[in-house]
């Protein structure tokens, strides 16, 4: 690991770190530091598709929000376990990934894009007319911030902070994972295939089975960011699948700079979510500002922050894959 | 006998409503086979040619109010007429207007086109909820083709036919475009070889631009038409572009036909479900489509296409 990237993650841990004694401090919140961290894992994982295997999944909140229904119902018929709904969320939307993935892994490029979103879609109907299991449009209300039990000790979610921290946990883990994944064998194949599918294909590599692997990881990912979602906002609600939720995450993955960097749609989670508030505080109408920007970043930087970052030091911003080494 | 005037309505129904998707998708269908841009705006051009003739339909006073008291003046036919053509070339403007910003994003991943038209749609979406506000409206439609019709025993809107019949007139009138015109030739060699195209010293920046202005056009005729149907809110655009959506990957990306027959049959689908089991109705064109990718995994038409590299 080269100094500059000790540097940045020593930086941004410290501030991970410290950030609920600071936060108030700047006229923020502390469940917005939540929020970025739910959805900072979600564009995480989302990128395994978009930056390394080069799969445009735009009905991504598909996954999420079955994470989350699946914590949700887990919690209300199961058993108010956290580690058992946490998991059973994971599970849960990584089978639907799978089945989703079976159908299109043989796609790419636009045609890709098109049939995750109509996927995306369908599950976001189901999840709005299925009344007597989802709640329908009003979701699952009424969820509990079940303590974190250890065995020998627990630990109460109840309020931000803790949670904050707990959430934190599991993003330092779900993130060392995702960091394993795209530095093994496997995250150089798919990186092979976002640089030409043609050519891995004729080396040898099972390419279906590669993207149908990734999505499914990506999925499971998403879905215990959903989960974490749903423990933090105490429901699980369908907005969160819909065509234009699943289009805020390709947007923070980009802004931040997933395509050139691991930890780029972290960066545009954190801006998002700021982002959200300070155009909030000004106009009601932030949407329309932050879609003006995001269509600017779209054009004239599309490698987003990341991408701006290493052009200022002075070399040409690499691909992904050429920086997989150290 | 029974089961066939009882199936009837439904039919004529689905058929109907997937004339209707085929209107819809017909904006999108173009950009995409010919400009390779997925146009996530398409369903937010709909409802912003929905609003723009809410607008030209209700006139308010202001400036100018002598124009527009003679204006108020015209049979209401007349002033669905001028909606209808005047709302569609205010939003091709705008269609040129993105599309002028569009041009950055060519020759690099099509991802960008795409994420630019989402951020476009962001920025109608919130615009119409600016100067319209959030609440729903309705198009008031001329008496001409209002109201019902008899017809042994059942009683159809007459504004359906209406709707119907125009969208099949749209449907005829582009592919003649396309397929019998030179215009037609030259947007489809562009599609095919820009290279030669151009060596051709045909205008090819020129020719895209105008070819966005024609499908964000066609967006807003889909959108008036449908408005008195659909009723007009803010979001009306994500129901119109759904559909559009998901019949251009049934009917395969690239084939005309296959979008029109893919809309009847989502249509067909989503009528007959109606008629059983009306909670459940959008379902079963996401099932026709699943069950039809699963056989056929370019759609029923389609061909292998340069969007899939």
């Amino acid at each position: 690991m080269s100094l500059r990237q000790t540097a940045f993650l020593t930086l941004l841990a410290a501030g991970l770190l410290t950030l609920p004694l600071w936060i108030a401090r700047v006229g923020l919140y502390q469940y917005l530091g939540i929020e970025i961290l739910v959805w900072g894992l979600y564009a995480l994982s989302f990128n395994l598709l978009l930056g390394y295997t080069g799969l445009p999944s735009f009905g991504h909140g598909a996954y999420f929000g079955v994470g989350a229904y699946a914590f949700g119902l887990l919690q209300k018929h199961v058993g108010a376990n956290l580690w058992l709904d946490l998991g059973g969320a994971v599970l849960a939307a990584a089978l639907c990934g799978a089945l989703v993935a079976a159908f299109i892994s043989h796609r790419r490029g636009i045609y890709y894009a098109l049939m995750t979103i109509a996927f995306g879609q369908i599950v976001w109907f189901v999840a709005i007319k299925w009344h007597s299991v989802t709640g329908g449009e009003d979701g699952l209300l009424n969820l509990k911030r079940v303590p974190a039990d250890f065995g020998f000790t627990s630990i109460s979610l109840a309020d931000n902070v803790s949670l904050y921290y707990f959430v934190l946990a599991i993003c330092c883990l779900a993130v060392w994972l995702l960091w394993r994944i795209v530095h093994s064998p496997f995250g150089r194949v798919i990186q092979a295939i976002r640089q030409n599918e043609t050519r891995a294909a004729f080396i040898g590599y099972h390419v279906w089975f590669y993207k149908w692997l990734a999505f499914v990881v990506s999925a499971g990912l998403s879905g215990l960011a959903g989960a974490l979602f749903a423990l933090a906002q105490l429901g699980a609600f369908p907005d969160v699948m819909s065509l234009h939720a699943s289009g805020f995450v390709v947007m923070m993955t980009l802004i931040g700079g997933g395509l050139v960097s691991f930890w780029g749609p972290l960066i545009g989670a954190a801006v998002f979510f700021v982002a959200r508030d300070a155009l909030g505080a000004l106009t009601s109408t932030w949407p329309l500002w932050y879609g003006v920007m995001f269509m600017a970043v779209v054009l004239l930087e599309p490698e987003g922050i990341a991408g701006l970052w290493q052009a200022r030091r002075g070399r040409a911003a690499p691909p992904i894959a050429a920086q997989a080494g150290d | 006998m029974g089961l066939v005037t009882d199936l009837l309505p439904h039919l004529v129904n689905g058929v109907s409503l997937g004339l209707l998707f085929a209107l819809i998708a017909l904006g999108f269908m173009l950009i995409l086979g010919v400009m390779e841009v997925i146009n996530l705006a398409h369903g937010s051009l709909f409802a912003l040619g929905a609003y723009l003739a809410l607008t030209l339909l209700t006139p308010k006073s202001g400036p100018g109010a002598a124009a527009i008291a003679w204006y108020a003046a015209l049979p209401p036919g007349t002033r669905f007429a001028l909606a209808l053509i005047i709302a569609p070339l205010l939003v091709g403007l705008f269609g040129m207007l993105i599309e002028l910003c569009l041009r950055r994003t060519y020759g690099k991943d099509p991802l960008y086109g795409l994420l630019f038209t989402f951020g476009a749609a962001l920025v109608i979406e919130e615009l119409i909820r600016v100067l319209w506000g959030t609440r729903d409206y309705v198009l008031p439609v001329p008496p001409q083709i209002s109201g019902g019709l008899l017809i042994e025993g059942m009683i159809y809107g007459k504004y359906r036919f209406f709707a119907a019949g125009f969208a099949l007139a749209m449907i005829a009138l582009l592919w003649l475009f396309i397929e019998r015109t030179p215009y037609g030739a030259i947007i489809k060699a562009g599609a095919h070889d820009s290279e030669i195209v151009r060596a051709l010293g045909i205008n090819l920046p020129r020719l895209r631009m105008l070819v966005f202005a024609l499908g964000a056009g066609l967006a807003a005729i889909a959108g008036i038409v449908i408005a008195p149907i659909w009723g007009i809110r803010p979001h009306v655009g994500v129901d119109a572009v759904v559909p559009a959506f998901l019949i251009i990957v049934l009917g395969g990306v690239g084939s005309f036909w296959g979008a029109v027959l893919a809309s009847v049959l989502v249509g067909l689908a989503v009528g007959l479900t109606g008629a059983y089991a009306s909670e459940w109705s959008l379902l079963s064109m996401y099932l026709l489509l699943i069950a039809v990718v699963t056989f056929r995994a370019r759609g029923l038409f389609g061909k292998k296409s340069v969007l899939e590299a």
